[in-house]
C-alpha cells in the first residue's frame, strides 16, 4: 500500500498554451528527431504509429460557422500518482527520481503491455517490430538516447538526457545542479514550437514561469478528475477547450469535482 | 523399491535446489539479458564531442534558422538557432528533419543517364558534363532552345542560373511560382520600390487575408515567434490575429478571429474593407486614391457577401478592428502559398497604404534588394515576369517554340505546376535535373545531377518572401558531403559549363559568388560565415500607387466552374514538391488526413449533405477538362459551405515508401488563368465537381 | 495395434482412426505453429493488436480458459478438502483440463509478451504492487501443482503401472494429492482474483475500474466467483463431449448434475454480486468520474447488449436453471444452463480486455475497433487443438474414467 506519493523538491512540468498551438507538428518532428525514433512506412495505421508526442485536434462540436478548433499536444504526462507504475510487473517505470520524471528502463521490459493497458492519455507506446531506418539514417542517431528493439514498450522522457547534461553543465560552471535557472533544462519540444505553446521547468520553483502557469486562472490537467495529477499543464481562454479536459456530467461547471483518490492496490 | 513420501518430495526439492548452485542457469540468465539487449539488428549509438554549427534551411521555405548538432562531425540533428532573426531559437516541421532527409532514400547519390531501355546508368561527372556541354552547344543563341526552372527562391544561385540563360541568348529562366512571385508582380503595377514586407511583430492587428502566415507563408517561423511575443502564455493577447480564408487552416486555429471567405475572394474582402475604412475617413496620397476610391465603392458589404461568402457583419467587425488598431498589418496571400492572384495582393497591400501602415516600424515595408553581383544576371522584376504557367501553357498548347533543353534546378515543375505538364515536359528532348531527391521531374529528366543537401554546401539566403526587413545570411558546409559524388553545387555546375561555352560569368567558383554577394551586401563576412545573420531595418521608394486600373481589369477574369470550390492548403509539415512528405514528418499524418494510398478531401455536413456523400466515402473531384484525383470523404466543420479542402505535397508518383502512393496530388486540378490587368497566370480559384467513385 | 497401452475393459476405436483424428488435429498445430514461428521471428506487430490494443484476443482467451480451467481446483478443493466424494469420478478430468488450460495460457503469454526470453524478469525484477506479479507466481506455482497432479495419472496407465517403481511412485502421489489440492486452491484463488484485479485496480480506466475492500477491487472477488461458477459445468461439459465423440457412457449423469448444482450454487452467489456490482459502478463510480452508464457502451460491437447478455442470458437464466433440480436433471437443460454459463463468463473476460481499452478515457479522445487477424486466431486454434490432442491421448490410454467399465457394462 503506497497510497502517499512520493514528494520532489523538483517537479519538472510543462504548461502548454493551447490557445497558441496550432498543430504544426514541429514538436513531434523535433521530439523523433532527438530521442532516435525509426520512421514508417505506413503512417495511416494511427494506432500502430510510435509518437511519444501526439498532438491532437479538438473539436467545439458545433457546425460551420460556429465551429472552432484547438490542437492538443500530448506528451507523457508524468503522473504525480502514476497508473502505469504500480502495474508494471517487472519495476521498469518508475516515479523515484528528484525531478519526478517517470522512468522506463527498456532492457528491463519485457513487454506485457500492461502499462499501455493502464494509462488513459495512450502516451506509452509499444515496438510492434524491430526499428528500422533507412541505409546510412542510423548514422544519424543520438548518442543520448539509446535506441529500443522489439517488444518494449517506450514512451515520452520529458528529454530526461537533458536533465542530466545540464546538471553536468552546472556542475562544472560550480552551480547548484539542482537548483537550475529557467531554460537550462527544457524538452525538445518545448525548444522546437515556434509559437512557444509549450513552457517547461520546475512546477515546485517560483522562479520558473510553469510554476506562475500551473496556478493560471487558464490552466487545467488532462484527467486530473481520475486523481492521476499529471504534472503537464494546459492553458486556454477558451472554456470549451478546458472542459475537454476532463469528463463532466450536464449539471457539473468545467473544472468542478474533486480529484479521485486514485489506485489502492500496492 | 522403498519409495515413500519423503523420497519424493526430498527427490523434487533436492532436484531444483542442485541446479541453483550449478552455474547454469545463472549464466544462461544473465546471458539472455545481455542478448535480448544487443540483437546485431538494431542500431547501437555512437558517442562522440558535440558541436553545433550555425546554417539556414535551404530546403524548408520558412528559411528557418538552425544549428546543426553534430557527435564528432556526424550530423545528428537539426535545431533552431536562439541567435538567428529567422529562427529566435525554434524550428519548423520541415527544417527540424533536414539531417535526417541527407540520407533520405530517395536522395541522389551520383550522376544518372537516363538508358535507352528507360532504366538508370551511373555515369561520371566528367562524362555528364560533357554531354551536357555538348547539348547546351547546339543551344547556344537562341531565344527559345533552351530554358532553365529554378526552385530556390532565396539564393544569389538564381543569379548564375540567370545569367547564363541570359549569356547563352535566352531569356526563358523561370522561378517556381510562389508568393514571391506574386508580391514582386503586385508591388511592380503598384510601383513600389525594392521588396514588399510584412512585419508583424509590434503589430496590435494582424490581418492574414488567404496567407497561412502561422504555417506556410513566408517566413513563417520569423512571423512565429512575433506573434509568440503578442501572445504570452495565459494571458490576453497584446495583439489580435485574424485569418480570413475557406477553410480552418493553422493559421486559422491559432489565429483569434476565423472569417470564412471562398477560396481565391482575397481581392473581393481586400476592397470590401478598403471600402469600408474609406468609408470611415480613410484615405491615401496615392496619386490613383480616386480611381481607387470608385473601385472600392462597388463593394459593398452586400456585393462581398455575395462574392466571398464574407458575412456583412463579419466584414464590418474586420474593418472596424483595422481602424481602432494603433499598428495593423494586412497580409494578403494564397491561401496555399502559389498561385495567388496579383490584383488580390496588390489590393491587400492597398489595405496597408490605406492603413498608414506603410514603411512604419509595422505593417507593409519597402524593403532593399540587394545588389546583384552576377552582372549578366536578369534583372529581378525581369525573372518575376517570367509566368512558368503560362509558358508550359503555351508549350501544351504548341503556341511557343519548344526548348531543346530544359534544366530544372532543385525544382519539380512536373509534380508543382497546376494542371498536368507531364506531358509537355515529356516532349522536350534533353531535360537535365539538378536535383536532391529523385523526385516528378527528375524521374522525367534524360540526365540527372545530384546536389548537395544545404547543409552539405556552401549557399545563401537573402530575404524571403514577404520579410518584413533585408536579411542576409550565408551557409558554409557544417558536413562533408554523405554521398562523395553529390558534392558540387549546381551553381558550381552551371558556372563550369558557361565557361566551357564562352559564356563567362566572371567567377570561377559558386562560392566567391557568394563571397562577391556577401562584400555587395554590406555584411561583415566574418560574421556571415559564423552564422550570424546580417539584418537592415532600413526601408525604400517613395509613395506607390494602389494599383487601381490593374485591380479593375483583374475582375474581368472568369470565374469558377463546377458545383463546389477546392481550397488547397499547405502544411510545411508534409514537405514541399522537392522534399515530399519526409520519413519522419509522416508520422504528423492524421488519421482523417490519409488511409492507405487515398487521403481523404474535407467538407462540412451541409456541403456533403449538399453533394450526398458520407463520411470515409469514396469520391472522385473532378475540374473539368477531364482533370480529376481519387479522394474519400471526411466530413470537417473546418471548412466553409461549398467548399472542398484538400491538402497539398501528397500525392506523389516518384520519391521513396515513404511518400510515393499516399493521396493525391492536388495541383492536377488547379486551373491556372492568365490574370487581366496583372498578366501573372493565378489558380487560387478552382472548381470540382465531386463525383461518387 | 496399440492394444496394450489401453486401460483394461475399456475398448477404444481403431488405431488407423485414431491417428487420422490425429491428423485433422496436426494440421490446425500446423497452421498455428507457422504463425507462432513468424511471430517470434518477426515480432508481435504481425498481430491485428495495437497501440490502443495492447491486449485482444489472447488475452481474452486466456482469462478465459483460466477461469472455465477453474474446475480443477475447485473440483479438488471440494472433494479433497470438504470431502464431497463422488467428484473422484471427474477428478482426473478436471486436473488434465486444467493443465490444458493453464499449459495452454502459458503458450499464449509466451507469444504476447513482446520479448519472451526475458518473461522471467516478473519472477527476477518482480513489483510486489502489480497485480500481474501476483498472477504470474500463482499462475506458474499452479501449474507445477497441476503437473504434479497429471503424474500419477500419466502412470496409472496399464504398461507404466507394471513397473514397480513408477505404481509405487503413482501411489505415493495420490496421497500427497490433498496437500497439492489444497495448495492448488490456494493459488487458483489469488490468480483468479489477481486477473480480475488487474482490470479492477484501473483507476485509469473507467471501464474497468472498480473500488473494493482493502488492496482488493470487487473485481477481484467477482473473478474468482464467476471462474468457480463455470469451471465445474465446463469440465462436464467436456466429459459429455468426450462421451458423444467416443459413443460411450464415460461419467454417471449424476454426477454432470452435481457439477451442475456446485456451478448453480455458485452462481447464486456470484451473479447478485456482478449485479450490485455493476449497479455500483453505474451509479456511484462513473458518475464519481463524471461519466454516465450510456458513455461507456457505443455503437453496436460495444453496445449494452453485451452487458445484458451477460448478466441475465448467461447469468441468471442459468442460475436459475441449475438451481432447480427438475431442470438441472434434464440433460438437455443441464448441458443449455452449462454453455450459457460458459458464455458468460467468456464475455465477460472479452468486455474486460477489448471493452476496457477501447473505451476513450480522454473526452476528445474516440472509440476504436480492434479486429483479430490470422496471426492471433492461428495460435490460439493451437492451443484449443493442443488440448484436444492432450484430452484424446489422455482418454485413449489412461483410465480417467473410474465409472467407465461400469457405467458401460450395465448397459
Amino acid at each position: 500500500m503506497s497510497g502517499a506519493q512520493q514528494s520532489f523538491k523538483i517537479l519538472w512540468g510543462m504548461a502548454i498554451d493551447l490557445d497558441k498551438c496550432t498543430g504544426c507538428g514541429a514538436c513531434m518532428v523535433a521530439c523523433q528527431a532527438e530521442n532516435n525514433l525509426a520512421p514508417e512506412k505506413d503512417a495511416s495505421k494511427k494506432q500502430r504509429v510510435m509518437n511519444w508526442l501526439k498532438v491532437f485536434e479538438l473539436s467545439n462540436g458545433k457546425p460551420f460557422p460556429d465551429h472552432d478548433t484547438a490542437y492538443l499536444p500530448r506528451p507523457c504526462q508524468q503522473c504525480g500518482n502514476p497508473a502505469c507504475v504500480p502495474v508494471c510487473p517487472a519495476t521498469v517505470t518508475k516515479k523515484d527520481e528528484e525531478g519526478g520524471i517517470i522512468s522506463q528502463v527498456y532492457p528491463r521490459c519485457f513487454g506485457c503491455r500492461y502499462c499501455m493497458a493502464a494509462c488513459p492519455y495512450k502516451a506509452r507506446y509499444f515496438n510492434w517490430y524491430d526499428p528500422e531506418w533507412p541505409q546510412g539514417w542510423d548514422k544519424t542517431l543520438s548518442p543520448d538516447v539509446s535506441v529500443r528493439p522489439r517488444g518494449v514498450v517506450e514512451k515520452c522522457t520529458f528529454c530526461h538526457h537533458r536533465w542530466m547534461k545540464a546538471k553536468d553543465k552546472a556542475r562544472v560552471a560550480g552551480n547548484d545542479p539542482y537548483d537550475l535557472p529557467e531554460g537550462a533544462y527544457v524538452t525538445s519540444c518545448t525548444e522546437a514550437c515556434p509559437n512557444g505553446a509549450i513552457v517547461f521547468g520546475d512546477l515546485n520553483n517560483p522562479k520558473h514561469l510553469v510554476h506562475k502557469l500551473a496556478h493560471s486562472e487558464y490552466a487545467f490537467r488532462l484527467l486530473e478528475r481520475l486523481g492521476m495529477d499529471p504534472q503537464v499543464y494546459y492553458l486556454s481562454r477558451r472554456e470549451w477547450v478546458r472542459r475537454l479536459g476532463n469528463h463532466h456530467l450536464e449539471n457539473e461547471k468545467t473544472g468542478e469535482f474533486t480529484p479521485l483518490g486514485g489506485g489502492h492496490h500496492g | 523399491m522403498g519409495i515413500d513420501r519423503r523420497s519424493i518430495v526430498k527427490f523434487l526439492i533436492g532436484g531444483a535446489v542442485g541446479s541453483m548452485f550449478t552455474p547454469t542457469p545463472w549464466i544462461l540468465t544473465d546471458d539472455i539479458s545481455i542478448w535480448t539487449q544487443n540483437w546485431p539488428w538494431v542500431p547501437k549509438n555512437i558517442k562522440g564531442v558535440d558541436a553545433y554549427v550555425p546554417t539556414v534551411s535551404k530546403l524548408c521555405p520558412s528559411a528557418t534558422a538552425m544549428l546543426v548538432r553534430t557527435v564528432s562531425g556526424r550530423p545528428v540533428r537539426t535545431m533552431g538557432n536562439p541567435e538567428h532573426p529567422l529562427s529566435g531559437g525554434k524550428i519548423s516541421p520541415l527544417a527540424a528533419t533536414e539531417v535526417q532527409l541527407l540520407y533520405s532514400p530517395s536522395r541522389i547519390k551520383r550522376p544518372l543517364r537516363k538508358a535507352s531501355d528507360g532504366g538508370w546508368k551511373e555515369i561520371s561527372w566528367t562524362d555528364a558534363l560533357a554531354l551536357l556541354d555538348e547539348k547546351l552547344g547546339f543551344v547556344k543563341g537562341s531565344a527559345t532552345r533552351l530554358a532553365v526552372i529554378s526552385g530556390d527562391q532565396t539564393g544569389t544561385v538564381n543569379e548564375v542560373l540567370s545569367g547564363f540563360v541570359a549569356s547563352m541568348g535566352s531569356k526563358q529562366f523561370f522561378l517556381m511560382p510562389s508568393e514571391a512571385q506574386t508580391l514582386a508582380r503586385a508591388w511592380e503595377l503598384m510601383g513600389g520600390a525594392g521588396m514588399p514586407g510584412f512585419e508583424t511583430a509590434g503589430s496590435d492587428y494582424v490581418l492574414a487575408l488567404g496567407a497561412d502566415i502561422l504555417e506556410s507563408w513566408g517566413a513563417s517561423t520569423r512571423t512565429r515567434r512575433a506573434y509568440c511575443e503578442a501572445r504570452p502564455h495565459g494571458e490576453v493577447p497584446a495583439a489580435t490575429y485574424a485569418y480570413v480564408g475557406p477553410s480552418c487552416t493553422n493559421t486559422a486555429v491559432g489565429a483569434d478571429i476565423w472569417v470564412a471567405a471562398k477560396p481565391g475572394s482575397q481581392a473581393a474582402v481586400a476592397l470590401g474593407l478598403a471600402n469600408l475604412l474609406i468609408k470611415a475617413g480613410a484615405t491615401s496620397s496615392a496619386p490613383d486614391f480616386a480611381a481607387f476610391k470608385a473601385l472600392a465603392a462597388r463593394f459593398e458589404p452586400a456585393t462581398v457577401a455575395q462574392l466571398a461568402g464574407v458575412s456583412e457583419a463579419n466584414l464590418a467587425m474586420l474593418a472596424e478592428g483595422l481602424q481602432k488598431a494603433k499598428a495593423p498589418v494586412v497580409i494578403p496571400g494564397s491561401e496555399f502559398g502559389q498561385g495567388g492572384s496579383v490584383a488580390a495582393a496588390a489590393a491587400g497591400m492597398a489595405l496597408n497604404l490605406l492603413l498608414g501602415a506603410y514603411n512604419q516600424k509595422v505593417g507593409l515595408r519597402a524593403v532593399p534588394e540587394f545588389a546583384p553581383v552576377v552582372e549578366k544576371a536578369m534583372a529581378r522584376k525581369d525573372v518575376m515576369a517570367n509566368d512558368l504557367a503560362a509558358y508550359m501553357q503555351g508549350l501544351a498548347e504548341d503556341n511557343k517554340a519548344r526548348p531543346e533543353i530544359l534544366i530544372t534546378y532543385e525544382a519539380n515543375p512536373v509534380y508543382a505546376l497546376p494542371g498536368d505538364v507531364a506531358g509537355t515536359v515529356a516532349k522536350i528532348p534533353f531535360k537535365v535535373a539538378i536535383a536532391q531527391f529523385m523526385d516528378e521531374t527528375a524521374t522525367m529528366a534524360d540526365l540527372v545531377l545530384p546536389s548537395p543537401l544545404g547543409i552539405e554546401r556552401y549557399d545563401d539566403v537573402a530575404t524571403p518572401a514577404g520579410c518584413g526587413v533585408a536579411i542576409y545570411c550565408l551557409n558554409t558546409p557544417v558536413i562533408d558531403a554523405v554521398n562523395p559524388a553529390a558534392n558540387i553545387h549546381g551553381g558550381d555546375v552551371i558556372l563550369g559549363l558557361a565557361a566551357k561555352q564562352n559564356a563567362n560569368l566572371g567567377f570561377n567558383s559558386f562560392k566567391d559568388v557568394l563571397a562577391a554577394k556577401a562584400k555587395a551586401v554590406g555584411a561583415n563576412v566574418a560574421d556571415l560565415t559564423a552564422g550570424k545573420a546580417f539584418v537592415s531595418e532600413a526601408v525604400t521608394g517613395a509613395q506607390p500607387s494602389l494599383a487601381a486600373e490593374a485591380i479593375a481589369k483583374s475582375l474581368e477574369a472568369k470565374a469558377p466552374e463546377g458545383a463546389y470550390a477546392l481550397a488547397a492548403v499547405n502544411k510545411l509539415g508534409f514537405g514541399t514538391a522537392t522534399t515530399a512528405v519526409p520519413p519522419q514528418n509522416l508520422k504528423l499524418v492524421r488519421e482523417f488526413e490519409l488511409a492507405g494510398t487515398l487521403m481523404y478531401v474535407h467538407l462540412n455536413k451541409a456541403t456533403a449533405a449538399k453533394a450526398g456523400v458520407a463520411q470515409g466515402q469514396k469520391v472522385t473531384l473532378k475540374a473539368g477538362d477531364g482533370k480529376a484525383i481519387p479522394a474519400l470523404v471526411n466530413i470537417s466543420e473546418m471548412v466553409m459551405d461549398g467548399v472542398v479542402m484538400a491538402p497539398c505535397n501528397l500525392g506523389h508518383t516518384a520519391f521513396d515508401e515513404f511518400a510515393k502512393g499516399k493521396g493525391a496530388n492536388v495541383a492536377r486540378l488547379f486551373t491556372a488563368q492568365v490574370e487581366p490587368g496583372t498578366g501573372l497566370s493565378f489558380w487560387t480559384q478552382t472548381g470540382v465537381a465531386i463525383e461518387k467513385a | 495395434m496399440d492394444k496394450a497401452l489401453l486401460p483394461e475393459g475399456c475398448p477404444r476405436c481403431s488405431l488407423g482412426k485414431f491417428l487420422i483424428w490425429m491428423a485433422i488435429l496436426g494440421v490446425v498445430l500446423a497452421w498455428g505453429g507457422y504463425w507462432m514461428a513468424r511471430i517470434f521471428l518477426f515480432g508481435i506487430g504481425e498481430t491485428a493488436l495495437d497501440n490502443t490494443f495492447g491486449f485482444g484476443l489472447w488475452i481474452t482467451f486466456d482469462l478465459a480458459v483460466i477461469a472455465l480451467g477453474a474446475g480443477a481446483f475447485f473440483t479438488g478443493l471440494l472433494r479433497y478438502i470438504l470431502n464431497i466424494d463422488p467428484l473422484k469420478y471427474i477428478i482426473n478430468l478436471a486436473v488434465i483440463i486444467g493443465f490444458i488450460c493453464y499449459s495452454g495460457a502459458m503458450i499464449v503469454l509466451a507469444l504476447d509478451v513482446g520479448q519472451p526470453l526475458r518473461s522471467w524478469f516478473g519472477f527476477w525484477h518482480a513489483n510486489v504492487h502489480s497485480m500481474l506479479v501476483e498472477v504470474m507466481f500463482c499462475i506458474t506455482c499452479y501449474l507445477m501443482v497441476l503437473a504434479i497432479e497429471y503424474v500419477p495419472i500419466i502412470l496409472e496407465n496399464r504398461q507404466l503401472n507394471k513397473i514397480p517403481f513408477l505404481h509405487n511412485l503413482a501411489h505415493n502421489f495420490h496421497l500427497i494429492m490433498p496437500l497439492f489440492a489444497g495448495m492448488g486452491a490456494f493459488l487458483s484463488f489469488f490468480h483468479q482474483g489477481s486477473l480480475g484485479g488487474m482490470y479492477g485496480v484501473l483507476f485509469s480506466r473507467p471501464y474497468a475500474y472498480r473500488p473494493g475492500f482493502f488492496i482488493w477491487p470487487w473485481t477481484f472477488f467477482l473473478f474468482v466467483l464467476s471462474a468457480v461458477a463455470s469451471g465445474p459445468v465446463f469440465t462436464m461439459l467436456i466429459a459429455t463431449i468426450i462421451e458423444k465423440a467416443s459413443g460411450r457412457k464415460l461419467v454417471d449423469f449424476k454426477i454432470k448434475a452435481l457439477m451442475g448444482k456446485i456451478a448453480g450454487t455458485m452462481l447464486l452467489v456470484y451473479v447478485p454480486f456482478k449485479i450490485m456490482d455493476t449497479w455500483g459502478w453505474a451509479t456511484s463510480v462513473l458518475p464519481e468520474m463524471g461519466l454516465t452508464f450510456g458513455e461507456l457502451f457505443h455503437g453496436v460491437i460495444y453496445g449494452q447488449w453485451q452487458l445484458w447478455t451477460e448478466i441475465f442470458i448467461c447469468g441468471v437464466i442459468p442460475m436459475i436453471m441449475l438451481n432447480v433440480k427438475s431442470i438441472r436433471e434434464n440433460p438437455t437443460w443441464l448441458y443449455t444452463a452449462a454453455i450459457l454459463d460458459c458464455i458468460g463468463v467468456s464475455i465477460n473476460r472479452y468486455v474486460f480486455t477489448v471493452q476496457s481499452l477501447a473505451a476513450p478515457v480522454m473526452p476528445f479522445d474516440k472509440w476504436e475497433i480492434y479486429i483479430p487477424n490470422q496471426a492471433e486466431w492461428a495460435p490460439t486454434f493451437l492451443v484449443i487443438a493442443y488440448g484436444a490432442v492432450l484430452i484424446s491421448l489422455s482418454y485413449r490410454y489412461l483410465p480417467i474414467f473410474p465409472q467407465e467399465r461400469a457405467l458401460n457394462a450395465a448397459k
